[in-house]
């Protein structure tokens, strides 16, 4: 049964790619994408009905192995040809130097270590491929409307959607394999995979600027891919083994393999775009938001962090341990500032999706089991969140014509629905009881011996704060003048917001159930150095050893708040409004307005603070990567 | 309940905000508005406090001729305080419109534009005239609710 | 914790906190007052004004105020409560979190440009004190070996005598938090009125009053978190309340309101500094 399920998970979305490749079809293409979602969501539900295992697998009878090292080349190659075309040196030295050592690995490699037990399904896996299909297939489908909409705008002659929906279906593929694999050879693949993928979504609209985006992503996902390769030729040298679980159940007798782990954790930095190599992430936005959405929530850059926590147990303990978590809380507090002087939507989610990432890092450097428990709520719910709010800027987008947060103002009175789910998706970021916070507060919490560490967390946490507060707000600063209308949304448009942000309220009210059934299997099994007591559940309540936190009564606290406010907007909304305050100036007309030189009736204009010249990307962006580098010198040099 | 509107009644009394507007005086009468709020004559005592922001005001304190151009200020400025308010004109021109009262431009008194509950009269209106025309006031806010 | 002492406990945090604040707010004033050689107004002065707020007509320039100063209330009275149950310091500071940014949110629903700019200031104010106050938990989990607020009462020693430094830093926090001078700058009390009162500008009548009784309810956790530092007698406890509130009345009325640059500088690079060198102190020494 779980290779049927695999099946569906991995090779299915390879195969609906070609299938959707061919297409032209336009409701075809949709029933394929349905069906595809459909299928996804379901193995990956059924999934968790299955017990811990590893296991090799046959594609139809046969060894897959052959056909994964043919495809393994031929992404290479293509990324090789790529360089070529465009005369980039870096990707054609980075690409040529991979097929090399690629060639070296296959040949040195330890044949038999290949090919048993390929894939491992725990609960890590699980929850990844939860993350990947569930949060995924609502992005494709998602993705439907919005490319029409979107190929409408641009006015194409032939349809692209073909190339777009196939890319990113496999993409999904791409990942579930990655997170599934227990070769670190076939993982190598996967990972090539999804940086070809991710490069060919953003060079999708073939503008000058998507295609220089698009280069940059590949050259630093190479760089990425290469230092991924080093490390694992180097370890399957060394310890005659590519199987994950063996290389974990001994690396910490090989402390000396350090250096190759910090090589795999390197890979992890530049997948996760963490500081310095945020920028390909950034550049990304000029891709369509669906794929925005994607490569920030459930794939791509969860590869990296993926990579961390699985590695976890073969560093926890260690300076280099310290060092990861040092890296990954200086992102979190870089990026977060960085996040303050932006006023483009789209590159403050960019920016706080590199932010989270940073904590999620630190949280696998911190290494305990109550702060790798913290990554893993970490992934589950920012995935959540931050695909509902790169649906909700694209859905916005389309309406408005721009991303531009100051031309949300108001937005609320525009289009409510989509305005309250974002505000509520912006507050779920950053408030108890929702699951964010609970991971926020369990890494700092697990993390509150490092004082260093927990400085930098303390800061970061302020400061994101301020900008979610100021955006969440901004949609709602509208004049008041009476009964405002439901905006009309196409079902495939809406269905998935209100699926996103009912799983985000919905999987915070579960997290202790979660807890118990996905992550504390993980954790309390996880071959650790550094152990401190593994966080319980009781009544609905998270029980450190250092705190607690209750979720399910502070829900309830939430709700009963929540009824007073309904309340007491609801007597307010019988009261006649006033306009603002302003001075008294104010025009008889038009309240919202006041009278200004030559009796004109003028509007009033306010916007945020953004803090330039502290957070401005000209002040720090130097000062920042400059730091990120040392930093993560000084880690590899940790594993030396 | 009884006695919660009790409190609520009482404490009226005890706690007006004021709200000082200047309509275009010659600024005699604001100097002696603000000297009621220094500590010789500490209004802090009946607490009084003064306020900007009509939407937290109790008692609208004007001074000055109503003119043309400032008369809708004052308007909106009045119909920006929440009730129970009152308003306090205070000096010969916000009673009448003053040494101003026949230029061609102005309105006159601000009983013109908004109602007001009592004159201070005063060429500047003394501060003890002030105090006085605020506790005033106060008893009819009393009496009004 | 049996289920008598959960009752007191709720007792406690619901009435008795927040009225012991209002009839300190009054104090504060009345101390105020004769520092500037005024009289002052009486001590329940405080109960009157929220009384008086309470019977005026309701007026909003948009009702979504209403439901943001509820939610004030709501986390402002949720962060007390939990203390009062002694929880978990840092998940009572992430609870009295929602209502600052609920009244944030709640001002910048009105375009009004004096809302606005109160509400982006007093965002400024919770990054100033927000990591301040979890380096003050911070500190008190590496003194205590724990966050949950029990462990502070199984202490033999004051805190103070560990946390001296962290004790100025949690100062700098409770006057950003009380708004008092210098860091009164997105809305402050009394007489200063240049920017009409910034983030409560739209909140007028029975809302206005509601924030002010949120407002009393975060003052009652701020200074059960300075209570802390002297948990192991209450002559010790009243003596340091005491003594810290009458320093900060004496900050508030010797200072001028400073800009935010100013506010922020002051706050992280003291505020960090201090709690590094406290911390190091304790984690080495």
């Amino acid at each position: 049964m779980p290779d049927t399920l695999l099946f569906i998970l991995v090779v299915v979305p390879f195969i609906a790619a070609l299938g959707l490749y061919a297409l032209r079809n336009d409701s075809l293409r949709m029933v394929l994408v349905l069906a595809t979602a459909v299928l996804l969501t379901g193995s990956s539900l059924a999934l968790f009905s299955h017990e811990t295992a590893a296991f090799s697998t046959t594609l139809l009878g046969l060894n897959p192995q052959p056909l994964i090292v043919l495809l393994d080349f031929v992404v290479l190659f293509i990324i090789l040809a790529v360089g070529l075309s465009a005369k980039h040196r870096l990707i054609i030295y980075l690409a040529g130097a991979q097929i090399v050592l690629l060639a070296v690995f296959k040949l040195v490699s330890p044949a038999e270590a290949t090919g048993q037990a390929m894939f491992l399904v725990d609960p890590l896996a699980k929850l990844m491929v939860f993350v990947v299909s569930v949060v995924g297939s609502v992005i494709v489908i998602h993705a439907l409307p919005y490319m029409k909409n979107h190929e409408e705008h641009l006015h194409l002659t032939t349809s692209r959607q073909p190339q777009f929906f196939a890319v990113m279906v496999l993409f999904l593929g791409a990942m579930n394999g990655l997170v599934l694999t227990n070769d670190l050879g076939n993982f190598y693949f996967f990972f090539e995979v999804t940086t070809l993928c991710s490069f060919l979504l953003i060079r999708h609209d073939l503008t000058d600027e998507a295609k220089a985006n698009s280069l940059r992503a590949l050259w630093i996902n190479s760089l990425g891919g290469l230092a991924l390769l080093i490390g694992l030729l180097w370890i399957s040298l060394d310890l005659g083994t590519v199987n994950i679980q063996q290389i974990l159940a001994m690396t910490p007798e090989a402390a000396f393999l350090l250096l190759p782990i910090g090589l795999l954790c390197f890979a992890g930095l530049t997948k996760a775009a963490q500081l310095p190599f945020q920028s390909w992430l950034l550049g990304a936005m000029v891709a369509p938001t669906p794929t925005s959405a994607l490569l920030h929530s459930a794939t791509m850059v969860k590869a990296g962090v993926y990579l961390f926590l699985r590695f976890s147990p073969a560093y926890s303990g260690t300076f280099f341990s310290t060092t990861v978590a040092l890296v990954g809380a200086f992102t979190f507090l870089a990026a977060a500032g960085l996040a303050i002087s932006q006023s483009n939507g789209k590159k403050i989610l960019a920016y706080s999706t590199v932010s989270n990432l940073g904590l999620i890092i630190a949280c696998a450097g911190v290494g305990t089991p109550a702060a790798i428990a913290a990554g893993m709520f970490l992934i589950m719910f920012h995935a959540v969140t931050k695909a509902l709010l790169f649906l909700c800027v694209g859905t916005i987008e389309q309406r408005i014509a721009s991303r531009d947060i100051e031309d949300m103002r108001g937005l609320y009175a525009v289009m409510p629905v989509t305005a309250l789910i974002a505000v509520l998706g912006a507050l779920t970021m950053i408030l108890p009881p929702f699951g964010m916070l609970l991971g926020k507060w369990m890494a700092i919490e697990a993390s509150a011996h490092n004082i260093l560490l927990v400085v930098i967390l303390a800061l970061g946490s302020a400061v994101t704060v301020l900008y979610w507060a100021r955006w969440a707000g901004l949609f709602m600063t509208y004049p008041f003048k009476g009964r405002i209308y439901a905006e009309s949304q196409p079902a495939m448009t809406r269905l998935p917001l209100f699926g996103l942000i009912a799983a985000a309220v919905l999987l915070s009210f579960y997290a202790p159930a979660i807890y118990n059934s996905l992550i504390y299997p993980t954790i309390s099994t996880l071959p650790l150095a550094m152990v401190d007591a593994v966080p319980g559940t009781s009544w609905g309540i998270l029980v450190m050893e250092r705190g607690s936190f209750p979720v399910i009564p502070l829900f309830l606290v939430a709700a009963l708040g929540l009824i007073a406010a309904i309340y007491f907007y609801k007597v307010a909304g019988k009261v006649k409004p006033t306009g603002p305050y302003l001075s008294g100036a104010q025009s008889p007309d038009n309240e919202n307005e006041y009278i200004g030189p030559l009796r004109q009736s003028i509007l009033p204009a306010t916007s945020n603070y953004y803090l330039e010249k502290i957070f401005g990307e000209s002040t720090i962006n130097r000062w920042v990567n400059t730091t990120a580098m040392v930093l993560i010198l000084l880690m590899l040099g940790g594993g030396l | 309940m009884n006695f919660i509107s009790n409190f609520i009644q009482s404490s009226r009394i005890k706690s007006p905000w004021v709200m000082h507007f200047d309509c275009g005086s010659c600024n005699g009468c604001d100097i002696e508005t603000l000297a009621v709020l220094t500590p010789v004559y500490d209004v802090e005592r009946f607490g009084i406090i003064n306020i900007g922001n009509p939407k937290h005001a109790d008692v609208l304190l004007v001074t000055g001729t109503v003119n043309h151009r400032n008369k809708k200020v004052l308007k909106n400025l009045y119909d920006q305080m929440p009730k129970p308010r009152a308003v306090i004109a205070i000096g010969a021109c916000g009673l009448t419109g003053g040494v101003m009262r026949e230029a061609p431009n102005v309105v006159g008194g601000v009983d013109k534009v908004i109602p007001v509950d009592v004159y201070v009269p005063g060429c500047p209106a003394k501060p003890e005239a002030i105090i006085d025309g605020v506790v005033k006031a106060l008893e009819l806010f009393a009496a009004k609710s | 914790m049996t289920s008598a002492q959960v009752f007191l406990a709720l007792i406690a945090g619901l009435f008795l906190a927040p009225l012991a604040v209002g009839v300190l707010t009054g104090v504060d004033r009345r101390v105020t007052a004769r520092l500037q050689s005024r009289i002052g107004p009486p001590i329940l002065q405080p109960f009157y004004d929220i009384a008086k707020l309470m019977g005026k007509e309701p007026m909003l320039a948009n009702h979504w105020l209403a439901f943001c100063s509820m939610l004030y209330l709501a986390g402002a009275v949720t962060s007390v409560v939990l203390f009062f149950l002694q929880a978990d310091l840092l998940l009572i500071f992430f609870v009295q979190a929602v209502g600052s940014v609920f009244l944030v949110i709640g001002a910048m629903t009105v375009p009004s440009p004096y809302s606005q700019i109160g509400a982006h200031r007093e965002l400024l104010q919770i990054i100033a004190y927000e990591p301040l106050l979890i380096l003050v938990i911070v500190g008190i989990f590496l003194a205590t070996g724990s966050f949950k607020i029990e462990a502070v009462y199984a202490m033999e020693q004051p805190l103070l005598f560990k946390l001296p430094l962290l004790f100025l830093v949690l100062g700098i926090a409770l006057t950003i938090k009380l708004r008092k001078s210098p860091f009164d700058i997105s809305a402050s009390h009394h007489a200063h009125q240049e920017i009409v009162r910034g983030v409560y500008t739209e909140y007028s009548g029975p809302y206005l009053a509601i924030v002010e009784i949120a407002h009393w309810f975060e003052i009652v956790l701020i200074l059960c978190l300075l209570s802390l530092f002297w948990s192991t007698s209450i002559v010790g406890l009243v003596l340091l309340l005491g003594i810290t509130y009458f320093v900060e009345i004496l900050v508030d009325n010797t200072t001028s309101r400073m800009t935010w640059r100013w506010m922020l500088g002051t706050a992280w690079i003291t505020g960090i500094t201090f709690s590094l060198i406290n911390l190091l102190w304790l984690y080495y020494g």
